[in-house]
């Protein structure tokens, strides 16, 4: 029989294993790196602390700004891009049609590739001698609009914005095309039977039914869209001259590059508190509950 | 009942013209879709087997003859076969302890009440919320320190902790749908809490272990940041690091990159074709539950 002790013993041995390596892998490094960040720290020799120092030179650093307006970029290209976009492919999708797997399939394909391997395909793609698309332009005979996408401070956020909206507008289509097959059908047969146009249906049913679904779908586009690192970093390492650098490749270039810990610890702790901060205005904002 | 019946064949027809006036439109702009979505890929396939010549001459053309020397090259200057054997080692290993352990987890949190389950649930959920990016430098440090930095198995140590909390996240909510007599004829049964456990809960659990374990598994196959922050020595490299320090070496050499890239897709492809449907489920699984 199952004593109370017996019970609790389970539960401690049964939670211990996850607790433990989430606790010192994942919670740990978070409440170290406040500790970091008032250090100043080359990672060798002794810590020296130096209060808030590293914050304030933060603050000052028109290179940092620089990445945090790249950042939002980022955001606000993943939000106005991925999610209109997403949102008309999949009403399209969302009736009768044949071949909706194909497109579903093939919609959903750049979601489940890696980031290095959308970085390095594209890097080819924008590539400015031998890339699919100046190649293009010069077959239909606009080849003086071709540009060294990438390498140009004029167009390199821009191209990088570009595969950023590519690689996951699919992963937002999938979620819209399930809720819309919740929507239920006779309420959109009633709307047509009292004469309501499709366009009046899909504004004034639909969308407002899958709202919730939205809603999640602009939150998991803003905390994905801050996480923004591996693309960039692959595709032109932040520049040409810090074009299109994000608050991750600064911290990362800052600490390891410049072997400065201290500061970059700093940069982390702003991620952290930008990140929730951001999320948690932006559920408030929506109207939906953090999780 | 009578402007209803009246109506009723107008809109009928109205409908049908509709659809056959929308339709060809639709198929356009979902060709287009399809078109930019696949493309890249295909291209870089295709060109991946031409030759340095006749990639720079006809880039849109099948190859004239297939050429596999890129193939070759790619595999012994990228050493593949070691990137495909660490990634293989660490995913499969990350993959197989998170489920696990994260299962394990989840089983008392969904079928015990104690006084911590709900600060250990919403310890675990809140990592939903981490930005692991912020925590690349202090992890790199805590590496350091305790000796962790350049191993066979660092990696496997940040992929469990940070895919807990989705894993935990979905295999509780799953578990907490099953019926409580389930425990209580079982504890009649003689069974332990174990057993019960294994022989029963997990067993019922099999389509929230499938998603979890295609989600996890295609996490840790793409995963860059920490490898790139946590590995330095080649031979321990994963199949991303590898190829973005391969491509970052020979920048110049696009057949090599392309049968590079290539090979490294193929097994994903493959995965993603056989399994479409899981792994669709899975990777929105949090999204429409959340």
């Amino acid at each position: 029989m199952h004593t109370a002790r017996n019970t609790r013993i389970a539960i401690v041995f049964g939670l211990l294993p996850a607790v433990l390596i989430y606790l010192v892998f994942a919670i740990l490094p978070i409440l170290q790196s406040f500790y970091f960040s008032l250090m100043e720290w080359d990672g060798f020799s002794d810590m020296k602390y130096v209060g808030l120092d590293n914050f304030i030179r933060l603050f000052q650093e028109p290179l940092f700004w620089n990445s945090v307006k790249n950042n939002i970029y980022v955001v606000l290209a993943s939000v106005l891009g991925q999610v209109p976009i997403a949102l008309f492919l999949a009403l399209l999708l969302n009736r009768k049609i044949k071949g909706l797997k194909f497109f579903r399939t093939i919609g959903f394909l750049p979601v489940v590739l890696s980031t290095v391997v959308i970085s390095l395909t594209w890097g080819l793609i924008f590539n400015s001698e031998n890339g699919l698309i100046n190649e293009l332009l010069h077959i239909i005979g606009l080849g003086e609009l071709g540009q060294n996408w990438l390498g140009d401070t004029k167009w390199s956020m821009i191209s990088v914005l570009f595969v950023i909206i590519w690689q996951f507008v699919g992963l937002y289509l999938i979620i819209f095309l399930a809720a819309l097959q919740n929507v239920p059908e006779e309420v959109l047969e009633a709307a047509k039977i009292d004469g309501a146009s499709e366009w009046t249906t899909t504004w004034k049913i639909t969308v407002p039914m899958i709202w919730d679904t939205i809603v999640v779908a602009v939150i998991l586009c803003i905390s994905g869209s801050l996480k923004t690192f591996d693309l960039i970093y692959v595709m032109t390492h932040g520049g040409p001259a810090h074009s299109t650098d994000v608050m991750a490749l600064y911290m990362f270039n800052e600490t390891f590059s410049k072997l400065q810990y201290g500061y970059g610890s700093a940069v982390s702790v702003f991620i952290f508190f930008f990140s929730l901060a951001l999320i948690f205005v932006v559920t408030r904002l929506l109207g939906k509950k953090m999780i | 009942m009578e402007p209803v019946l009246n109506q009723a064949p107008e809109i009928k027809k109205k409908k049908r013209k509709l659809f056959s006036f929308k339709n060809p439109i639709i198929y356009i702009i979902l060709t287009v879709f399809a078109l930019v979505n696949a493309y890249p890929i295909i291209w870089m396939i295709i060109n991946s087997f031409k030759s340095e010549k006749e990639f720079s001459n006809n880039q849109f053309g099948f190859p004239s003859e297939f050429v596999f020397e890129n193939y070759i090259s790619a595999w012994q200057t990228a050493s593949l076969g070691t990137l495909f054997t660490n990634s293989i080692f660490i995913c499969v290993t990350a993959t197989f302890l998170t489920v696990l352990i994260g299962a394990t987890a989840s089983y008392f949190l969904s079928r015990f009440t104690f006084k911590m389950n709900k600060i250990v649930y919403t310890l675990f959920i809140f990592g939903l919320l981490i930005p692991i990016h912020s925590t690349l430098v202090p992890m790199f440090i805590l590496m350091r320190n305790i000796g962790l930095l350049n191993t066979p198995i660092t990696l496997i140590f940040p992929y469990i902790a940070f895919h807990l909390p989705i894993t935990i996240f979905l295999l509780t909510s799953f578990m907490k749908q099953f019926p409580k007599d389930i425990e209580e004829s079982a504890i009649m049964d003689g069974c332990g809490i174990f057993r019960i456990f294994w022989s029963i809960i997990l067993p019922m659990s099999r389509p929230a272990l499938a998603t979890v374990l295609i989600l996890n598994f295609i996490y840790n196959w793409n995963e860059f940041s920490f490898a790139l922050v946590l590995i330095n020595d080649p031979g321990l490299q994963t199949l991303p690091l590898g190829l973005a320090s391969f491509a970052g070496q020979f920048t110049t050499d696009y057949g090599g990159q392309m049968a590079g890239l290539t090979m490294s897709l193929i097994p994903i492809l493959a995965f993603y074709l056989y399994l479409e449907k899981d792994i669709v489920n899975g990777m929105t699984a949090g999204a429409v539950k959340g």
